[in-house]
């Protein structure tokens, strides 16, 4: 994957008709989303959504995360502002004015994004005097406060939460901003705008040193972040109709982390698929069907033994690869024979597992092992290859066309 | 409580007698936080990252001490009558072995996720470490006996720590005093002797009429003595400490001291030093900087082991997998408090953070106690990074 380079060149008339390509399919894309309301299970269909959801707080995250380099861990806490900021609003305000639901959804969407800009504003504002590991804690810390404080106010419904009517259900409007989010990250790094950000990842003192305002470009990186959640916790909280700060735990915060750091800092692409993939894994498992009908129970054993298998093959991994890929071995022979190990390891290592005492009759619901399964494809990944699966690959249709080009050329030859 | 309530400071019920209970509270609750502060701040000395999973550290021995007990007899369906006797030998094997087994989890955190990513980036070790935090918090859910919250029972203590030691600093007048005592006499009169009469009858007390007079009587004393109790209680002050928390304190410094001579007065500890001052030179002159970051982590988690099995014995929180949560980010805070990497900055930083959240117990917002961390943190980062003792240093090209 290679994304548009210098030595490429692509003609005008080309880039403008990628561009409206990409205009009408994410348009086509949306409206199809819409449309497939009531031919597909309801449950289906509210995964879907929620699925865009979290790309944006994803692609969202990566922007402060991934292309700015900056490190916050409680972007939940955005995205409980925007719910928060807009349920209250619609239940006060909603009655009485002209609009009808779905104007009032898209000005609620910004009015959520507002609010979470302005948060973020204040949480970027310490980052001028941080870096690191600092300003992870002071967004850990700032998402818990704003928890605390919407848990002990009688006004937001406390700890019991908000019913928020009316409901309002756009899911069309849900992919479209996750395709917006994803737009504005994408031209962000692709235009001369976007460069202090990269600079600012790459080497802080130095930009600065260049003329960078690593200040502005910080927070500026902060509060359009904090926007984009804020105007997908608008639209959650109107497509639920029920919000409970349980919702917005620091659990959810940790879920977007791991997409981002899974999908590869700095690449939207990446945090998009990971979306993907890691909210429809649960979901998927959630599906799972045991022999009895109910949620499939997995034997403890068994997981012991898994989480075993992991380990060998992080180590087989890993040994292989600091050792033998000099030598001309191909990596991805190396990566099948770990993978190989690790599983005669976990299947070697599974009676003795059942030899630990009360191990051997317990049996976990699978639903109840996804944060277990987060928190070790966390580790692996960061183990394995800590710049994410795709590091910083990004999909463009000139990648796409070099694709087709070579097979047309192997064709030929 | 509610942000906007105009009668804010009345309701609170701001009561200055309750104050130095408090403090010396808040002193006992954050010598515990200085404890696992202690081990946040000399990892983060050695090697510049934040041991996300030390707080689990914390949870895991507090279950190691659970366990022992249990085994010892304490278990959660024994009822308090057939417990042995608490014992001082029980007390400290729990300890003991708690400090060993977050030793050695430690030292495997430290080998399996740390060691690994000692070439990368601060960021991409930071990731893992919050990475395996989630792992033995979300595994502990399923490994761990968590419904209903378990909690070591009280037997454990030997009897001489048990109940509670009260110091007046300030007596109520004797007036009133003797007042509130011959209300209280008169009071357990009228009730014996209404006790006496209706089983006489053979009916309840609602039996007699509404103006019987032991019957307006009884009301009228009960409510002087409602009326007299608090105005006691608000004059004269007092400390009450519960036994085993004193014990727990002195533990809390002998530990410290220990680690004070440790870190001062024997080579290991000069290499630990040498190490925090500057890792790569260390290695250069001879440290076995592998050996001084296995020995780092010994401690810091051993240190966490007591605090747990402390906190889990003395201050008797319920234990669930995510026990080690919010004391791990306090010490975290308290350890940046003090100026990070810096020995006694996180044993003032822990005490200071322990009184801050009393006082805000005290003050009435108890909601919020966990949320004065955060604010301490984001204020001490924006005015003084380095913390109380610490030196903020200017990164250099």
């Amino acid at each position: 994957m290679a994304s548009v380079t210098a030595d490429s060149p692509v003609k005008p008339g080309a880039f403008w008709g990628t561009r409206l390509l990409s205009i009408v399919l994410a348009l086509a894309f949306c409206f199809g989303i819409g449309a497939m309301e009531g031919s597909i299970p309801p449950f289906a269909f509210r995964i879907l959504v929620l699925a865009g959801l979290y790309v944006t707080l994803s692609v969202s995250l990566n922007l402060i995360n991934g292309i700015t380099g900056q490190f916050s861990i409680g972007h939940a806490a955005f995205y409980q502002v925007g719910a928060y900021v807009t349920g209250f609003l619609t239940i006060n305000y909603f009655d009485g004015q002209p609009l009808t639901a779905i104007p009032w959804l898209v000005i609620m969407m910004i009015a959520g994004a507002a609010g979470a800009g302005i948060v973020g504003l204040m949480v970027g504002l310490p980052s001028l005097r941080l870096r690191g590991d600092y300003l992870a804690i002071v967004t850990l810390g700032f998402g818990e406060i704003i928890s605390i404080v919407t848990r002990n106010q009688k006004a937001l419904g406390g700890s019991y939460g908000m019913q928020i009517e009316p409901k309002i259900q756009a899911p069309w409007l849900v992919w479209l901003l996750a395709i917006i989010c994803i737009a504005v990250c994408r031209n962000l790094i692709k235009t001369a705008h976007g460069l202090p950000f990269l600079a600012v990842r790459e080497d802080e003192v130095a930009s600065s040193a260049m003329g960078v305002n690593t200040t502005k470009t910080k927070v500026t990186a902060f509060v359009i972040g904090s926007a984009f959640a804020g105007a997908a916790g608008a639209l959650y909280g109107h497509f639920e109709s029920f919000i409970t700060p349980d919702m917005f735990k620091m659990e959810v915060s940790f879920i977007i982390l791991t997409m981002v750091v899974i999908g590869g800092t700095g690449s939207i692409t990446g945090s998009t698929l990971a979306a993907l993939f890691l909210f429809g894994l649960p979901e998927w498992l959630r599906t799972l069907k045991g022999a009895d009908g109910n949620a499939l129970q997995i034997p403890a054993p068994q997981v012991i033994a898994a989480l075993f298998g992991v380990v060998v093959f992080v180590a087989c991994a890993r040994w292989v690869r600091d050792r033998y890929h000099e030598k001309g071995m191909k990596l991805a022979g190396a990566y099948g024979s770990a993978v190989g190990i690790a599983v005669v390891a976990s299947l070697l290592f599974r009676p003795l597992a059942a030899l630990i005492p009360s191990m051997a009759e317990t049996s976990w619901e699978i639903n109840s092992l996804r944060m277990v399964i987060f928190a070790v494809t966390l580790v692996v990944v960061m183990l394995l290859r800590p710049e994410g699966v795709l590091g910083h690959h990004e999909f463009s249709w000139a990648w796409l066309r070099s694709l087709f080009n070579k097979k047309n050329k192997e064709v030929q030859a | 409580m509610d942000l906007f309530s105009p009668h804010l400071l009345a309701e609170s019920g701001i009561n200055f007698s309750t104050l130095p209970s408090q403090l010396v509270n808040g002193l006992l609750l954050g010598s515990i936080y200085a404890l696992i502060a202690l081990g946040y701040t000399m990892v983060y000395g050695v090697l510049r990252l934040i041991n996300f999973a030390h707080g689990e550290v914390f949870m895991l021995g507090a279950y190691t001490s659970l366990f022992v007990a249990w085994k010892q007899g304490f278990g959660q369906g024994v009822s308090p009558d057939q417990m042995p006797q608490g014992s001082w030998g029980l007390l400290i094997g729990m300890m003991i072995i708690s400090m060993l087994v977050c030793a050695i989890i430690g030292v495997i955190i430290e080998f399996v996720a740390y060691r690994p990513m000692r070439n990368q980036s601060r960021i991409a070790a930071l990731i893992t470490a919050i990475g395996i935090s989630l792992l033995l918090q979300y595994g502990g859910q399923l490994f761990l006996p968590a419904e209903p919250p378990p909690s070591i029972s009280e037997k454990v203590l030997p009897d001489s720590i048990q109940g509670s030691y009260t110091m007046n600093l300030k007596k109520a007048p004797p007036q009133l005093v003797a007042d509130l005592d011959a209300a209280k006499t008169k009071l357990q009169e009228i009730k014996d002797r209404l006790v006496e009469r209706t089983t006489a009858m053979g009916i309840s007390e609602f039996g007699l009429p509404d103006d019987d007079p032991d019957r307006v009587a009884k009301l009228e004393t009960q409510d002087l003595v409602n009326r007299l109790n608090p105005q006691v209680e608000e004059q004269s002050i007092a400390i009450i400490v519960p036994k085993g928390q004193l014990v727990m304190f002195g533990t809390v410094v002998m530990l410290m001291g220990i680690l004070w001579w440790l870190v001062m007065f024997t080579k290991t500890g000069r290499a630990m030093r040498a190490a925090a001052h500057d890792f790569e030179s260390a290695s250069l002159m001879g440290i076995n900087v592998n050996r001084v970051v296995v020995i780092t982590f010994i401690i810091g988690s051993a240190l966490a082991g007591a605090g747990a099995m402390m906190n889990a014995v003395f201050i008797r929180t319920p234990l669930t997998p995510f026990y080690g949560f919010m004391p791990g980010v306090k010490a975290f805070v308290a350890a940046v408090l003090g100026g990070i990497g810096n020995i006694p900055g996180a044993v003032l930083g822990g005490l200071v953070m322990g009184i801050a959240e009393s006082l805000i117990v005290w003050v009435g917002y108890s909601e919020y106690k966990d949320a004065i961390a955060f604010v301490i943190l984001i204020v001490v980062l924006m005015f003084r990074p380095g913390g109380l003792l610490g030196s903020s240093k200017v990164e250099k090209v």
